[in-house]
C-alpha cells in the first residue's frame, strides 16, 4: 500500500521500504543527518500508515475508558491521552493516544501495523456499549512535524496552534475540510500531529516544506522515527509491547492506573504483580563499542536474565543505546552483558530518557 | 592493478599478491549510516567467502565478505575513529582491509564489472 504522498516521496529521493504492508521512506538523506534535522532545526515526516478511528456516542467514554490502562474520565475536551490496550490476559494489544473532542466523540490513532486488529478489537467489545465506531483508514492521512522551530513554522499557516499545549488538540478549516492538529508527537523534540483528508494532507506537506525553508525544515523517513523514539526510550509496539509482553513489564507500565475500579486485563495484571516471573524493561547503554540490536541475549554474572527488545547507536549521544527485556530487578548504575555476534559487551543500566531535551 | 567485484558487493584490488578489499558505492548506500566497523585482526586466515568485518549502521549490523582466501596484512584503523568514511568514499579511503592472497586462481572467479 502507499500513501498519498507516494509519488512526491519518490521525487524527493527517498529510499522506500516495505514497512507493515506499506511502501514508506525510510530515508531521504540519511537517517543520522535526518535525526538531527529533528533536534536542532524542524522534520516532517508522513505518518499516513497509522490509522485514525473515531467512537462516538452515549458510551463511548465508557467503552474507551474499559479498554484503556490510563485513566480518560475528568479530561477536558481537546486533550490527547496516551494509552496501551490490554487483552483479558494483560498482554499488550497496542500502544495508541485517544484524544477526546467531547465526552461522547473521541477519536485513537492506531499503530499501522495493528489498524485491522485493532478494529476488531474495538467492535469486539463494543457489543455491550451504544457508540458508533468509524474507521478512516481510506480517507485519511496524517503528517508529524517535529522540532524547535515547529510552532514556528506551523503557526504560519495556523494561528491558533500556539494556544496549544502539550497533549492538546484542535481542529480548524480550511476550504470546507476539517483538519485535525495535536501538539503530540513520538520524538521528544516539539511537534504537531496533523489529520486531515488525503487531499488536505497533500496541500500541507507542500505548504510546510514551503513555510519552513527559512527554518531548515526537511522530510523526515522512518529510520529516524527510530532512532528519535528511542533516544527518549518510547515503546514500539513489536518491540517493548506486544501480545506476548504484560503492560507492566514494560516502559509503558506507568499508563496503568490501578485506582480504575476496572479495565480490560486488570485481574490478570494484579496476578502478575504477586508472581515472581515478572519481567523488566531497562535502558541500558554499551560500555565500548559495539551495537545491542533487537534479539541480542543479555546476561548478568554469567546467567541470561533475558533480551535486547530494540537498540542503536543514538546521533545526540554518539553512544550505543538500548532497551532490555529481563527477569531480574535492576536499579541505575547496574552492570549487564550483551552478547553482541561471539563477544559479551558490557553494559549500564541507566534512568530513562536517554536524552533529556 | 586489477579490480574485482563479488555478486555482495565487496571489490578487491590486487597488486602483487596483495589484495586491498572494500564495499562498493552501490552497497554502501543500501546500507545507511556506518556508525561502527568491527575490522578483523591483523594475521587472521580468511578463506573466499567468509566474513571478514561488520559494519554497524543505525539499521541493522552487515556482514562483509572476504573476495579471496588468503592472511590478513593490514586493516585500515583511520575507520576506528571515522567510520563515515566507508559511506564517504567507500571504493578508495574507506578501504577495510588488506590481505597477501593464497590462491590467485580465485580472482577468476570474480566479475570485471560491479553487478550495480
Amino acid at each position: 500500500m502507499q500513501t498519498a504522498l507516494y509519488e512526491i516521496h519518490k521525487d524527493l529521493g527517498a529510499k522506500l521500504v516495505e514497512f507493515h504492508g506499506w511502501e514508506m521512506p525510510i530515508h531521504y538523506q540519511g537517517i543520522i543527518h535526518e535525526h538531527q534535522v529533528v533536534r536542532q532545526q524542524v522534520g516532517l515526516f508522513d505518518v499516513s500508515h497509522m490509522g485514525r478511528i473515531f467512537i462516538e456516542g452515549e458510551d463511548a467514554l465508557a467503552l474507551l475508558d474499559f479498554l484503556s490502562t490510563n485513566d480518560l474520565s475528568d479530561k477536558q475536551d481537546g486533550t490527547a491521552t496516551y494509552t496501551v490496550w490490554c487483552a483479558e490476559n494483560g498482554t499488550c494489544v497496542d500502544d495508541l493516544i485517544v484524544y477526546q473532542e467531547n465526552p461522547k466523540k473521541f477519536f485513537v490513532i492506531v499503530n499501522a501495523g495493528n489498524r485491522e486488529k485493532d478494529l476488531l478489537h474495538l467492535q469486539h467489545y463494543a457489543k455491550d456499549f451504544q457508540v458508533v465506531i468509524t474507521d478512516r483508514f481510506r480517507e485519511d492521512g496524517i503528517l508529524a512535524l517535529q522540532g524547535p522551530h515547529a510552532e514556528k513554522v506551523l503557526s504560519q499557516l495556523f494561528p491558533e496552534v500556539v494556544q496549544l499545549k502539550h497533549m492538546q488538540f484542535l481542529n480548524v478549516f480550511d476550504e470546507g475540510l476539517t483538519i485535525t492538529i495535536a501538539r503530540t508527537g513520538y520524538t521528544g523534540s516539539d511537534g504537531f500531529e496533523i489529520y486531515a483528508a488525503h487531499s488536505a494532507i497533500v496541500k500541507l506537506w507542500k505548504a510546510l516544506l514551503e513555510k519552513g525553508k527559512a527554518y531548515g525544515i526537511e522530510p523526515i523517513g522512518l529510520g529516524a522515527r527510530n532512532t528519535l523514539r528511542l533516544e527518549m526510550g518510547y515503546a514500539l509496539y513489536g518491540h517493548e509491547l506486544s501480545d506476548t509482553i504484560a503492560v507492566t513489564e514494560s516502559v509503558s507500565a506507568w499508563t496503568v492506573k490501578w485506582h480504575k475500579s476496572n479495565f480490560l486485563g486488570k485481574a490478570a495484571l494484579q496476578s502478575l504483580k504477586q508472581s515472581q516471573h515478572c519481567r523488566h524493561e531497562y535502558g541500558i547503554t554499551l560500555i565500548g563499542k559495539g551495537i545491542a540490536r533487537e534479539g541480542y541475549p543479555v546476561f548478568q554474572n554469567g546467567k541470561e536474565i533475558g533480551y535486547v527488545t530494540s537498540g542503536t547507536q543514538s546521533p545526540t549521544l554518539n553512544q550505543a543505546i538500548a532497551i532490555i527485556l529481563v527477569e531480574a530487578k535492576l536499579q541505575k548504575g547496574d552492570l549487564v552483558e550483551v552478547q553482541i555476534r561471539q563477544d559479551l559487551c558490557p553494559a549500564k543500566v541507566v534512568a530513562l530518557p536517554f536524552v533529556r531535551l | 592493478m586489477k579490480m574485482k567485484y563479488t555478486e555482495t558487493h565487496e571489490w578487491v584490488s590486487v597488486k602483487d599478491s596483495t589484495g586491498t578489499v572494500g564495499i562498493t558505492l552501490f552497497a554502501q548506500k543500501e546500507l545507511g549510516d556506518i556508525v561502527y566497523v568491527e575490522l578483523p585482526k591483523v594475521g587472521k586466515h580468511v578463506k573466499k567467502g567468509e566474513e571478514a568485518v561488520v559494519l554497524e549502521s543505525t539499521k541493522a549490523a552487515a556482514d562483509v565478505y572476504s573476495p579471496v582466501s588468503g592472511t590478513i596484512t593490514e586493516v585500515n584503523t583511520l575507520l576506528n575513529q571515522t567510520p563515515e568514511l566507508v559511506n564517504q568514499d567507500p571504493e578508495r579511503g574507506g578501504w577495510l582491509f588488506k590481505l597477501s592472497l593464497s590462491n590467485e586462481k580465485e580472482l577468476d572467479e570474480l566479475a570485471d564489472d560491479r553487478l550495480h
